[in-house]
């Protein structure tokens, strides 16, 4: 495989006749065609990185980035696939919630003893930064950024329904709340209150699971399934209640909730910080209904501050390192210059990794930046495990069961707690 | 032709016609610009008519993009495929037709057994033999696995079958050797039903989705099939509508140039196929 | 002498054969044989997908746990009246084959595969999980049963729909030629190409049943997440796209009606749909029972809808077979779970595969 792809680039060397060292690169993230090599320029994440990437493959002395971006539903299948076929890219992003799997396995690099001679200080990381890419006590990716749920503010529906205060928007402090600023919203605009995807990826189960993590609970505990409790219920009747009283639509999906928002018709979108740029230039632009945005931190409704948080990281395959030094070191470069990008990629809306960074004023400036720092000390996430994949699909299935097909909630919930016992038991 | 005969034609284009509507309406949505889209799929005409029109999606499609790769490898792993099924295919079922050998039984038995076996049955054991061998994201991990399927095999079995016994006998009289009566006496006889089998072949290689998804993880390797898969789960992306239902013209362009062609060819290769189509 | 001649230089019938024979044999033995064994194999054993890859001796032997681990469950009974609708139409589809059979309508083959049919509708339903008792994997069953359902809304639909177009359209005149092609022409789309036109066509913002309901006055339905719905979009797209074989063979299947049966009904005045139901219909049996195994046989494999169009939601209720083993291997990394469930799926396919190549002998005879 190797040589089919040095094969096809040896072509192009032919033709330009320079001499790289070859780095391909796996992400999702999305396709961006004109990303063009100016990191402060580009708008929303797919075209953030690839303006990164672009700009590493221009500047880096001897070495050429090959992107090879997927789509989100198949990545991690993908890219299993890849690692078990022995052609896996030479450096990808990944999930912080992913690490325990593939680390596991021995799949990732140790980057520990490299990454000072590649130009990477770890030390300037933030401490969960550091945390979230270790695996027993070595380093074994580069953070890129802290990513968690925010509440994406229509700020003049608020406002017509009197839900504004001192240029910030009164959010509820209980689910008693929720349902009457619900009501306000509805009876003053004719506008659903919240909207979200609840119909496709897991953006519902990870509002459901922080009003969870707001009781003091979690889904499950070590080796054992804590689902079927009065804290969940809770949680999820503060969700059903707007749908029942037809306050928000559990049906959209991730590209229609996304477009109820923009075109007006959710005062509120849950999503995540990857987003606050690409609303802000769409509130800026005077075609979309959306014209005052606010990005506000997840409001507590329970007891204790909680939102759905992840990193994304960039990690190398062990048998890289292990048999393809020139690469490794290329490669090890590539993340180098991503790892100084960082306040770039921030632009997204996502929170920095390295504590310069998060301190520079550059960073503070950044649109929408002061209005969501409650975050970083409310993000949270499931227990690490090796099948967090297969408990998210568990989750996703059984909520999205309560509230697109009526399945009763003490049903949906027993069978959450017997499928994720039986994976927390394989 | 009576009344009746035109009333029944008339009848059943409605019906026709509807059935049409998906594939003008992806043609269509494919001409219109994607800010349009974006807004209203309804236009002109429930968005039927593509006004207002424009070519841009397909320029788009040529100059960015990776839908001409993925054309290209769509066209090697099926001219690959065809050739491959061709080859093994008009051998080997010559010799089970014509030809007396020891275990020839057996040997037909065990190949009848291969089409019991579904591919959904196998993928995951040619996943890892190929993993072993390093062999996926190549073209040839793609093509061979459709090579082993014996249904070729049993076609040209049956054509070859029916060729009556004295063409062959002549031939042995004049002292021409077995294989030279393949290339030279059989082979030519067995065009139309080596054509049946090649569109077959190229159909179902030009289509196929699930040994693609998991052997091409890499998109230099992707088949447009596959390529057009990952961009339907990127919708909420950049991309736009019209880009992608004109990826998904392009998709089907030579599949359909192919069945309006060769109808004739194309129907009895349905047919012949059958369970595999 | 020219037979000397010809030996000397040609070689044996048998050495002909084994060289025209060996290189479909060789790729048939390493690409097929061999990997269907190999499967079997893996089911045996406890295989993580990426483990084994970095480790070839990650994996271990656990005999027929996998089987049991997605077949099986804890304190499994069985009862006759478990279930009892299904059960019910089990025995008296039992019933009603033994009859037909000895009533002579039914031929020994069709009677025994009602039969065996029946049998198992009897049979399998009547296990279920005691009280304190469950399913070791509660998804693996649902899963067969959608695989089913589609099976029994698409094979049926495609069946009725190819049938009536094949009698309506069939002829030598230029106008149905064209109609044929028409409706034919769905048939070589790949399944991205049509389940992107069908996800487009049910998409409740921009899809073109949604426009024409909202011209309409009525709000648009969520097709692909509502339950109910959802299979019912899968199960149209699938008739849309595979309806093309079905009239083809039923076209086929009304050539060899002789037209002298058609002439001796009009002078009983069965002319028209009389003519369908007491001519067409009856001499299409043989017709009909083909393109239904076959169709068995291609819709139980069905998976790009599915994984394309509702991932198998909402609540699993298009979730099926073909999908979940995917699933399992690639996402779960599970090749041992996913090479049982593998095995199954190859097991009733089998049988179809058979009863297939047992109706076409009785077709030949």
């Amino acid at each position: 495989m190797k040589h089919a792809i040095l094969g096809a680039t040896a072509l192009t060397l032919l033709a330009t006749g320079a001499i790289a060292q070859e780095v391909t690169l796996g992400r999702f993230f999305g396709d961006c065609e004109n990303a063009g090599t100016d990191t402060k320029a580009s708008v929303g994440e797919a075209c953030i990185i690839q303006s990164i990437i672009n700009a590493a493959d221009a500047t880096l002395d001897g070495v050429s980035v090959n992107t090879l971006p997927t789509d989100w539903g198949n990545y991690y299948d993908q890219i299993k696939a890849a690692y078990a076929g022995g052609t896996p890219p030479d450096v990808h992003v990944m999930h912080r919630h992913r690490v325990p799997e593939f680390a596991s396995l021995g799949a990732l690099a140790d980057l520990t003893d490299d990454l000072d001679a590649a130009g990477i200080d770890p030390s300037d990381w933030e401490p969960a930064a550091l945390e979230a890419v270790t695996y027993n006590d070595r380093i074994v990716g580069v953070p890129m950024d802290f990513h968690a749920n925010l509440w994406h503010v229509n700020m003049d529906l608020m406002e017509a329904a009197g839900l504004v205060a001192d240029g910030a928007p009164v959010l509820p402090s209980s689910p008693e709340e929720l349902l009457e600023h619900a009501r306000a919203v509805k009876e003053a605009t004719g506008q659903d209150y919240l909207a979200a995807d609840f119909a496709q990826f897991p953006l519902g189960v990870r509002l459901v699971l922080a009003l969870v993590w707001q009781q003091g609970a979690n889904v499950f505990d070590g080796d054992t399934a804590t689902l079927d409790t009065a804290e969940a219920r809770n949680a999820i009747s503060a969700v059903t209640q707007l749908f029942e009283a037809e306050l928000a639509n559990p049906q959209l999906n991730y590209a229609d909730s996304q477009q109820a928002f923009l075109n007006g018709e959710a005062a509120i979108l849950v999503n995540g910080t990857w987003v606050v740029d690409l609303y802000a230039s769409e509130a800026a632009n005077a075609e979309t209904a959306l014209s005052t945005y606010y990005a506000a931190d997840f409001p507590t409704l329970f007891n204790e501050g909680a939102t759905w948080a992840d990193s994304h990281m960039w990690a190398i395959p062990a048998p890289l390192k292990a048999n393809d030094p020139e690469t490794y070191d290329a490669a090890l470069r590539v993340l180098a210059f991503i790892n100084d990008h960082n306040v770039d990629w921030a632009r997204t809306g996502h929170m920095a990794v390295r504590s310069s960074v998060l301190e520079s004023d550059e960073y503070a400036g950044l649109p929408h930046r002061d209005e969501y720092t409650g975050t970083a000390d409310i993000a949270r996430d499931t227990p690490p495990s090796a099948r967090y994949g297969a408990i998210q699909d568990v989750l996703n299935r059984e909520f999205q069961a309560i509230w697109l097909t009526g399945k009763p909630v003490d049903t949906a919930l027993l069978d959450a707690q017997v499928d994720v016992q039986d994976l927390l038991d394989r | 032709m009576n009344r009746s005969y035109y009333w029944l034609i008339l009848a059943l284009s409605i019906p026709a016609f509807l059935w049409l509507v998906p594939t003008i309406w992806m043609v269509s949505l494919s001409f219109q610009p994607n800010d349009v889209l974006a807004r209203t799929t309804s236009t002109t005409a429930l968005g039927l008519i593509p006004i207002p029109f424009t070519p841009d999606n397909y320029i788009a499609l040529f100059r960015f993009g990776q839908v001409p790769m993925w054309f290209l490898n769509s066209l090697i792993v099926s001219a690959g495929m065809t050739l491959a099924v061709l080859a093994v295919s008009t051998t080997a079922g010559y010799a089970l037709a014509r030809l007396d050998f020891p275990f020839k039984g057996p040997i037909i038995v065990l190949c009848l057994m291969g089409l019991m076996v579904p591919e959904q049955a196998v993928f995951i054991p040619l996943y890892t033999m190929f993993a072993d061998w390093g062999w996926h994201n190549s073209h040839h991990a793609l093509i061979l696995p459709r090579v082993a399927v014996p249904i070729g095999v049993f076609l040209m079995m049956q054509f070859f079958k029916a060729i009556p016994k004295d063409i062959e006998e002549a031939a042995r009289i004049d002292g021409v050797g077995w294989l030279q009566i393949f290339w030279h006496v059989m082979l030519p006889l067995a065009r139309p039903a080596m054509m049946t089998l090649a569109i077959l072949t190229f159909l179902y290689a030009w289509n196929d989705y699930l040994w693609p998804l998991v052997s091409a993880q890499q998109r230099e390797f992707f088949t447009i099939t596959l390529g057009l898969a990952s961009i339907q789960s990127n919708f909420a992306q950049a991309e736009g509508l019209g880009r992608v239902m004109a990826s998904g013209v392009i998709a089907s362009l030579p599949v359909v140039v192919l069945f309006l062609v060769f109808q004739r060819y194309v129907v009895r290769a349905m047919t012949a196929g059958g369970t595999k189509g | 002498m020219p037979e000397h001649q010809g030996s000397r230089r040609a070689l044996s019938q048998r050495q002909a054969a084994l060289i025209l024979l060996l290189p479909f044999m060789a790729v048939y033995g390493l690409f097929l044989v061999y990997p269907f064994f190999k499967g079997v194999w893996i089911s045996l054993h406890d295989w993580n997908l990426m483990a084994v890859a970095f480790n070839p001796d990650a994996k271990t032997y656990v005999g027929l746990r996998n089987y049991e681990r997605v077949m099986w469950g804890r304190d499994i009974t069985w009862g006759a009246l478990a279930n009892p609708g299904f059960q019910i139409v089990g025995f008296l589809g039992m019933v009603a084959s033994y009859l037909l059979y000895r009533s002579g309508r039914a031929g020994r083959v069709t009677a025994l595969a009602m039969g065996i049919a029946a049998l198992l509708l009897f049979v399998l339903p009547g296990f279920h999980p005691d009280a304190g008792g469950r399913w070791f994997d509660r998804r693996f069953w649902p899963t067969v049963g959608n695989t089913i359902l589609f099976v029994g809304l698409a094979v049926p639909g495609v069946t009725v729909t190819a049938m009536l177009l094949a009698a309506a359209l069939d002829g030598e005149t230029r106008a149905k030629a064209v109609l044929r092609t028409l409706f034919f022409l769905s048939q070589v789309l790949s399944v991205t190409v049509v389940t992107l036109i069908w996800q487009i066509m049910f998409s409740p913002r921009q899809g073109l049943i949604a426009n024409l309901t909202e011209l309409f006055g009525g709000s648009p339905v969520v097709w692909l997440t509502a339950e109910g719905f959802a299979m019912a979009a899968i199960v149209i797209a699938t008739i849309w796209w595979s309806l093309g074989i079905a009239m083809i063979l039923f076209l086929a299947g009304l050539q060899d009606i002789s037209k002298d049966l058609y002439e001796a009904g009009a002078l009983d005045n069965a002319t028209g749909a009389k003519a369908f139901w007491h001519i067409t219909l009856p001499n299409l049996k043989r017709t009909i029972t083909v393109v239904v195994v076959l169709q068995i046989i291609l819709h139980f494999q069905v998976f790009g809808q599915s994984h394309l169009m509702t991932n198998g939601g909402p609540n699993d209720t298009t979730q099926v077979l073909v999908r979940y083993i995917y699933q399992t291997a690639f996402r779960d990394s599970e090749l041992g779970r996913a090479s049982a469930m593998a095995v199954f799926l190859f097991v009733i396919m089998g049988a179809f595969s058979i009863l297939q190549f047992v109706l076409g002998r009785e077709t030949e005879e």
